[in-house]
């Protein structure tokens, strides 16, 4: 495992004062905030930015980092000598981390203060009849559009605080088969019973909350629970009407476009969006191709046109 | 130590979570988004603080908030006009999105 400085990634030296910490944190937090930041790299910045400041900003944390770090090189391999923190006395109180942040942080973080305060929970010396139902966990899991109609199986890989025998929290790896039912919507969250943080004293555990999001397609772009797709249609298709193929990942439909049809038109085909209790719309957003004038024959047919039709696509109303 | 095992996943209603759970998302007191719902900061049904009932979008404009008053001590004024523009932001870009020829 490589060692990580901390120092480096804000850009302070080893004797900053807490201020030039948090100085140097918010700027950096600006220059990569995921939702302006032009930075290509940005949100990898941004997490090992976070890191290092939670590292850091935590006088607890900081003074561990720096008595265990004494010597490394950024990049070096990293070994924490065995029982290193058998000095220390973590309070696990405001400089514990969420499982969402242990989630995004490095494996180095985790080996270093893994195993220092930050899980939920009491710690000892509260009242033995203490119980509290465990903290709700949040994750986001990405799916592809198809899967809204057909449900999907992901797995996903948590890193969650574990409490040992000795009351020392871990950071684990637990690897979750997770299935996800059809008709789920962009931004819905589901719900995987007691599998958030472990409740205390006989409490229930917590739930662990999955937000969905949709990896962007090619073909299909979802709204809410309608489905949008774009349909390309060839100028006598549009101009004469036609039935249409249309490929869903419903299935395939066969749309009928009524003559007249113009580029930049929406069309509604009730009921075939998203399935569901009330299932979604699906709408076809009609684009016209115009084929290109290769052949000899293909410019004829264009000119007997050009020459029969006094068609102004630029005259008012059209 | 990994283990490996398979659960279900249940579909919540599109207002799902609970004032309580809202905060401990994104680790603020839950007093303190009744602060920002009292003065008009955040948005939230009418009717008792214990019926409200918040979406995803409404997650994410806590966790801005709250995030921007605790990495830059914005006073939560400032992170609610920070949050509307992301908001704004996110509409358009979704726009642009639309738009862009497939």
């Amino acid at each position: 495992m490589e060692f990580k400085d901390y120092y480096q990634v804000l850009g302070v030296a080893r004797d900053a004062t807490a201020e030039d910490i948090k100085k140097a944190y918010r700027k950096l937090a600006r220059k990569y905030h995921p939702d302006v930041s032009k930075e290509p790299d940005a949100n990898a910045r941004m997490k090992e930015v976070n890191e290092a400041y939670a590292a850091l900003s935590d006088p607890e944390k900081r003074a561990a980092y720096d008595q265990v770090g004494r010597g490394y090189q950024p990049g070096q391999d990293f070994r924490p000598p065995p029982d290193w923190d058998a000095g220390f006395e973590f309070s696990g109180g405001g400089g514990g981390f969420s499982p969402e942040d242990a989630a995004d942080f490095s494996d180095f973080f985790s080996q270093v203060f893994g195993r220092m305060g930050g899980g939920a929970g009491p710690r000892s010396g509260r009242a033995a009849n203490f119980q509290a139902r465990g903290q709700d966990h949040h994750a986001k899991v990405m799916l592809d559009v198809e899967d809204a109609f057909h449900g999907a199986t992901r797995q996903l890989s948590l890193r969650v605080p574990k409490q040992d025998e000795q009351g020392r929290v871990r950071l684990e790896t637990r690897t979750l088969e997770v299935k996800v039912p059809r008709g789920v919507r962009e931004g819905q969250m589901i719900r995987l019973a007691g599998q958030g943080g472990a409740g205390f004293g006989g409490a229930p555990a917590g739930d662990l909350l999955l937000e969905v999001h949709f990896n962007t397609h090619d073909r299909y772009r979802v709204e809410g629970r309608d489905l949008h797709v774009t349909l390309p249609l060839a100028p006598w298709e549009a101009a004469l009407g036609a039935v249409i193929p249309v490929h869903t990942p419903g299935g395939k439909l066969e749309v009928r476009i009524p003559a007249g049809a113009q580029a930049g038109r929406q069309m509604r085909v009730r009921g075939k969006g998203i399935p569901g209790a009330t299932p979604g719309d699906l709408y076809l957003d009609l684009t016209i191709v115009a084929p290109p004038a290769e052949s000899a024959r293909a410019k004829e047919l264009y000119e007997t046109m050009a020459r029969e039709m006094a068609f102004d696509p630029r005259a008012k109303g059209n | 130590m990994a283990d490996h095992e398979t659960v279900m996943g249940i579909a919540l209603e599109e207002a799902c979570l609970t004032l309580e759970q809202l905060a401990a998302a994104c680790r603020v007191n839950p007093a303190h988004v009744t602060q920002w719902v009292s003065e008009g900061l955040f948005p939230a049904a009418g009717g008792e603080a214990r019926e409200w009932r918040f979406t995803t979008v409404q997650l994410r404009r806590a966790r801005r908030m709250s995030q921007l008053e605790r990495d830059f001590d914005a006073v939560p004024e400032l992170a609610a006009l920070v949050a509307d523009l992301l908001e704004e932001m996110d509409q358009l870009r979704s726009q642009m999105r639309r738009r862009e020829p497939r």
